[in-house]
């Protein structure tokens, strides 16, 4: 009985709220947009995270470049043979890529050549290369990632694409097809050729490739293989997936820190506003409740109304906010917010959000919006609470 | 049975100005009594309603009602005792426009939490005894004020109350509505209510069914 | 420094009770020293509209901390996934000095404020305010307790260190560890669950017998020895796995987040035990508190008890 829900006091509550229209219209809007970025920053995040995480889980464990003066070489393909015989790998390969610029578009596009007759590295990759055929050297074929396709389709390249090769002369090579990768971060801004073909583009000699990368088959063994590989490379960089992922999330990291400066910065103000607002109290609303403390309602009472009507707005701004926000991050794309987080946007063609659903978010948005408007709202609901009856009703 | 006992209440406006609103004012009346206080506006008859409602405190002096000092109660128990023993009627009826005139009668009930049949089972009676029913779903800011005071009468009978409390009541009504006012209030007296008038109009000093008029005059009763 | 979106959270909801409990506290003192229900001084009705404002404050940061208690286990074991050798909460409780204190200190104030809240209901019931110093007073020690607690959450955050490897719950809840913990392995399991019932069995008696102060005190050891039967005991039988002790992987969802049931009753059950003997109240109070205490109680020792049970109908065996 005295736990039950007070149904008259919550529809005396939103009776309120809607008498106050213009004041609770501006929390409502100014509590819905924070919890609407709030919401889709958290959600790009976890995309992006998964996303990159995904990217570095499908990178091979270790990979070897040359490196002279400080910057990346070419490296010999015949070393190859000299790391299958380190104990503990169970698989090299050289790869030929690089990155091509596409000037029109002003993207730049990741080209990777393969060899029909050799094993691939990835699994994507062994799939394209079953499925399609790269042609003769002098009709090469190539496969697209859907970005890729995109960028040349608005330049007019629809059938083929001329490539500029590095004296001067054009190359052309026809698209054989659009592929989809694991992930779109890692596929979309692809090109897959035949390793003839990119060689001749980029004019890389035969016995060169651009690093070496390294398989091994018991993970726990990685670091004594690149101990060993040290020793024959001193002067090469060898990079582990590990490494990788940690610079990933450096990378990331620093920008959510930038994000959360911010972001500390607009709660402190949403304080403010919507202790401001609160606060500012009508002559209208003050009669209100010396009226109601007049024919019987306690300071609890009033307490309570005013903790219902901020619970009611609060509650119903978070809902419509994280709503929007899932939205606009996996309906658009999050149009704009995500270039803030995808730093490379510029130069990479576009990829989706994949739909990552984290509960835990939801809770973290409604932590830092809901008990911060009430705890705004404490103060001010006290002041008009304990008004004296008798003078504001006059 | 009210009693106030040496009461003398002073409004303070700043600190050079005072206003002594009732000066050594003893007063008692009994249950079931209806008793009209006669005077000019600002002779401090509505500072006695305010106090009998506990609406403020006195300077000094107690009120006692039924045999309880409601002139020392904290605020939370000043809104209890008037939620069960006062309906007052003020003179600007103090109604909240916006809202209908069912949930303008509800409101004293709102805090109590009762059962949706019990409280519509009050509000029905409340509005058929003072006939209002008709416009239970109207808007309060677009009725006359006839109707406006009824809603006003209704909401403060709606707990039953043994005390009423009525501040100039037809200060804003024609003739022919002040005598319907004194109809509801013959039906309240017969209840066996007590109740209390403020009031300057002379239409209330030669009623039959009045007990008594007591006349204030600048703070003082005559 | 682990700054989190999570920690940040809880963090910047730190610095808002921070805030409003100095406010409450100040407020508190004036009310201790000067409260006079009988006066009619223009001080003490400013008193009196400011006793509403600490008991809304102190209100708030209760209803937000209940919730909030949770959020702080579930960042844990998020935070868990960051840290080498964590597997739960555990792990991150474990990974600097503070984290057991931090934990106890968080329990012992959640029994405080509700004590607290409940005290105000009843207080203000009476005209007179029986309760109003006592109350504030209770809040004076109150407050120096949550302070310790903020301060004690910002810096066992500053300290967990992402790079160090820390112990996960399988090393610090066994027997061969070296600490406090390891203490009550080496008590038999059939002792531990002989004072378990037993102590359930007289909660039972005292609650027939209405003996209201030894009935709280029965519901403060069975604080104790749930906590330790649940770790040396019951625990092992939600993990099916004899060497398993952990306090807080049953949290997770492995587990169907069984532990925050398990959690919430005996909070529950022992609060109410302990109100009816430490508030003073109308009989019909003391009756429900009486049986929302026997209930949850009751509810914490069947849940527990149906895992071994369950688990002997399936396997036949005893772990």
């Amino acid at each position: 009985m005295k736990n039950k829900i007070n149904i008259y006091l919550i529809e005396f509550a939103i009776n309120a709220i809607l008498r106050q229209k213009y004041k609770s219209l501006f929390v409502a809007v100014v509590f819905i947009l924070l919890t609407f970025l709030l919401t889709s920053v958290f959600f790009i995040t976890n995309s992006i995270k998964y996303e990159l995480n995904s990217t570095v889980e499908a990178l091979p464990e270790i990979i070897i470049q040359k490196t002279e003066a400080g910057r990346v070489q070419n490296i010999d393909v015949a070393e190859v043979d000299r790391i299958l015989a380190v104990k503990g790998v169970s698989d090299a390969y050289a790869r030929v890529w690089g990155y091509y610029y596409f000037e029109n578009a002003g993207v730049n596009f990741s080209i990777v050549g393969v060899d029909k007759f050799e094993n691939q590295y990835k699994n994507s990759l062994a799939k394209i290369v079953d499925r399609f055929d790269f042609g003769e050297a002098d009709s090469p074929l190539m496969i697209i990632g859907k970005g890729v396709h995109e960028s040349m389709k608005k330049n007019y390249y629809k059938e083929y694409f001329n490539f500029i090769k590095s004296d001067g002369t054009l190359k052309k090579v026809t698209i054989a097809g659009v592929f989809d990768g694991d992930t779109q971060l890692e596929s979309n801004d692809m090109i897959v050729m035949s390793k003839e073909t990119f060689r001749e583009i980029f004019n890389m000699p035969q016995t060169k490739a651009t690093d070496i990368v390294v398989k091994v088959a018991n993970s726990s063994e990685i670091a004594t293989v690149v101990s060993k590989l040290k020793l024959i490379y001193p002067n090469s960089s060898i990079i582990t997936k590990e490494s990788i992922k940690v610079s990933y999330q450096n990378i990331f990291n620093y920008k959510s820190g930038l994000f959360l400066a911010l972001f500390i910065i607009s709660l402190f103000t949403f304080f403010i506003v919507i202790y401001d607002k609160v606060s500012g109290l009508s002559s209208e609303e003050k009669r209100e409740v010396g009226i109601l403390k007049a024919i019987g309602w306690r300071v609890d009472d009033v307490l309570k109304e005013k903790f219902y009507e901020a619970a009611i707005i609060s509650l119903f701004s978070y809902i419509v906010g994280v709503g929007l926000a899932m939205a606009f991050v996996y309906l658009f794309q999050a149009p704009i917010l995500r270039d803030i987080f995808v730093g490379y946007s510029e130069l990479k063609p576009s990829f989706e959000l994949p739909f990552v659903f984290d509960i835990q978010t939801l809770f973290l948005v409604f932590f830092l919006s809901v008990p911060i408007y009430i705890a705004a709202t404490i103060i001010p609901s006290w002041r008009v609470a304990t008004l004296e009856a008798d003078e504001v009703i006059r | 049975m009210i009693e106030l006992k040496h009461i003398t209440k002073i409004y303070e406006l700043n600190r050079a100005d005072r206003v002594v609103a009732l000066n050594d004012v003893s007063l008692s009346i009994k249950e079931g009594v209806v008793l009209v206080l006669k005077g000019a506006s600002g002779s401090g008859k509505s500072s006695i309603l305010s106090l009998i409602a506990a609406l403020s405190k006195p300077t000094s002096g107690e009120v006692i009602v039924d045999g309880k000092k409601i002139s020392k109660l904290s605020d939370n128990f000043a809104s209890v005792y008037r939620r069960d023993n006062i309906g007052f009627v003020f003179q600007k009826y103090n109604l909240i426009p916006n809202l209908s005139v069912r949930d303008n009668i509800l409101l004293p009930l709102v805090p109590l939490n009762l059962d949706a049949k019990d409280a519509e089972e009050k509000l029905a009676l409340v509005m058929e005894m003072f006939h209002i029913a008709h416009k239970a779903n109207a808007i309060v800011k677009n009725l006359s004020g006839g109707e406006q005071q009824r809603v006003a009468i209704a909401r403060a009978n709606i707990n039953n109350p043994k005390i009423i409390l009525a501040d100039e009541p037809t200060a804003n009504l024609d003739e022919k509505l002040s005598l319907s006012f004194i109809e509801i209030l013959k039906e309240l007296k017969s209840l066996n209510k007590t109740i209390v008038i403020a009031t300057h109009d002379p239409l209330f000093f030669n009623l039959d069914f009045v007990d008594s008029v007591v006349e204030i005059h600048n703070g003082i009763v005559r | 420094m682990l700054l989190s979106p999570e920690v940040l959270a809880l963090l910047i909801l730190n610095v808002i009770f921070f805030l409003f409990a100095i406010i409450a506290f100040i407020l508190s003192v004036k009310i201790f020293l000067k409260w006079d229900l009988n006066s009619t001084s223009q001080a003490q009705y400013k008193l009196e509209k400011q006793s509403f404002l600490t008991a809304t404050i102190i209100k708030y940061i209760f209803i937000i901390k209940v919730p909030l208690f949770l959020f702080f286990i579930f960042t844990l074991d998020k935070i868990s996934g960051l840290l080498t050798g964590a597997m739960c909460a555990a792990g991150v409780v474990n990974a600097t000095s503070y984290g057991t204190y931090l934990i106890l200190l968080k329990i012992l104030n959640l029994y405080l404020f509700a004590y607290w809240l409940a005290l105000h209901n009843e207080d203000m019931k009476h005209e007179h305010q029986p309760y109003t110093k006592m109350k504030f007073g209770i809040f004076i020690a109150a407050f120096f307790l949550l302070m310790t607690e903020i301060i004690l959450e910002g810096v066992m955050f500053k300290a967990i260190d992402i790079e160090k490897v820390v112990d996960c719950c399988g090393a610090i809840y066994s027997s061969s560890a070296n600490s406090y913990i390891s203490v009550i392995f080496r008590l038999k399991a059939s002792l531990l669950l002989v004072l378990f019932y037993g102590n359930f069995l007289l909660i039972v008696i005292f609650y027939f017998l209405k003996k209201r102060y030894i009935f709280a005190l029965s519901n403060a050891f069975f604080i104790i020895i749930s906590l330790i039967t649940l770790i040396s005991f019951f625990g092992t039988y939600i993990y099916q796995l004899p060497t398993h002790h952990c306090p807080f992987c049953f949290l997770q969802k492995d587990y169907y987040y069984i532990g925050y049931f398990i959690y919430i009753f005996l909070f529950i059950g022992t609060f109410y035990g302990l109100l009816s003997g430490f508030l003073r109240t109308s009989e019909k109070e003391i009756s429900k508190n009486y049986k929302i205490a026997l209930l949850f109680n009751f509810l914490y020792v069947i849940l527990l008890t149906s895992y071994p049970i369950l688990f002997y109908i399936k396997n036949g065996v005893w772990l």
